[in-house]
């Protein structure tokens, strides 16, 4: 399968990326809903907690995936020409990864 | 029964227009096909294909009300009046209701509508178990009439690249047989952006098909394969 593995790799990333996303928001309802924080400090400290964090990273990433994939398909199917296609999906991958960036700082910060 | 028809002949019409045609149901007037019969006897320039008139041939595939249907076999006592019948959407237009097909029976012979076995011929035929023989119902009774693949909005984006639900539903046809040597080569053609993946599960195929099969199921049942195969 080495022709052109994109169609087969993106939709699988759409997919698992969804069920990622979808586990953590459960988890993160279930968790508000049961054990809701009484303060900042307790939301602070529940949100920076290793496990807490890797998972939030992993949405994040999971939810950036997804948005590649998602938005990717809708400039293949309207912007036609090459040059053009290539500066929106450049463009996009650009935001994207300012947003994985982002997201990165603000776990990695919020530890310190 | 009122009806409104897309008309268009490019030797004579600058652009297409709606025309207005009225005419009396008969008892033996069951099928839309049946009227449009009659109403090409009182309009002989009025274009459409049709020729089984029993939803076999896929010939008079049309948009009706907004829903692309064969005329032969849509009764008319539910349809909507004034009728409304356009060419199969997404499709150029030859004239009337008659569309070009080419791109549509090109995408059909990209996927290699045949059997592909080189193992040596038994001597009477290549026989199948009954379990192997039923996996392709719900595939065989495709008439590529292109009712799923003309009410496509993948298809309508990517005419030229995607196979469109027909095209995909045939290929199908031709992984799942157990007679068939070239699954491999079948998956790997249809593994790229556009020929398979182009579909978002939109299922206006399955919608409107009007043999009742499912394309999208078909769809489904590919990139699984493709999953099974690439693990």
């Amino acid at each position: 399968m080495k022709k052109s593995v994109t169609g087969l790799r993106a939709w699988l990333v759409q997919r698992i990326s969804a069920v990622c996303m979808l586990l953590f928001i459960v988890f993160v309802l279930f968790h508000f809903l049961f054990d809701p924080p009484r303060s900042y400090v307790a939301w602070h400290g529940w949100v920076m907690s290793p496990g807490v964090s890797v998972a939030t990273f992993v949405f994040f990433a999971a939810l950036l995936m997804h948005a590649w994939v998602g938005i990717r398909d809708v400039v293949m199917d309207y912007v036609r020409p090459v040059a053009l296609r290539f500066a929106t999906l450049a463009l996009l991958g650009l935001c994207l990864l300012a947003i994985a960036a982002w997201v990165g700082r603000i776990l990695l910060m919020g530890r310190g | 029964m009122r009806l409104s028809i897309f008309r268009f002949d490019p030797d004579r019409d600058k652009k297409p227009y709606m025309q207005d045609y009225e005419i009396e149901l008969k008892p033996g007037d069951r099928m839309l096909l049946d009227v449009m019969m009659r109403l090409r006897i009182q309009d002989d320039s009025l274009a459409f294909r049709k020729s089984c008139r029993e939803g076999v041939c896929g010939s008079d595939a049309m948009n009706i009300n907004g829903r692309n249907g064969l005329a032969c076999i849509t009764p008319v006592g539910e349809l909507r009046e004034p009728v409304e019948l356009r060419p199969l959407p997404n499709f150029p237009v030859i004239r009337d209701l008659v569309v070009d097909m080419t791109e549509f029976f090109q995408h059909y012979e990209s996927i290699k509508p045949y059997l592909v076995n080189n193992d040596p011929p038994p001597a009477k035929e290549r026989l199948q178990s009954p379990q192997d023989r039923e996996k392709l119902d719900g595939l065989y009774e495709c008439i590529l009439c292109a009712c799923c693949t003309s009410q496509c909005p993948s298809a309508w984006w990517n005419p030229d690249r995607f196979v469109g639900p027909a095209g995909l539903l045939q290929a199908y046809r031709f992984i799942i047989d157990s007679r068939d040597r070239a699954t491999q080569e079948r998956l790997d053609d249809l593994n790229d952006p556009y020929r398979l993946f182009r579909c978002r599960t939109i299922m206006n195929c399955t919608e409107v098909c009007p043999k009742g099969l499912a394309p999208s199921r078909a769809i489904e049942k590919i990139r699984l394969m493709m999953v099974k195969e690439s693990l």
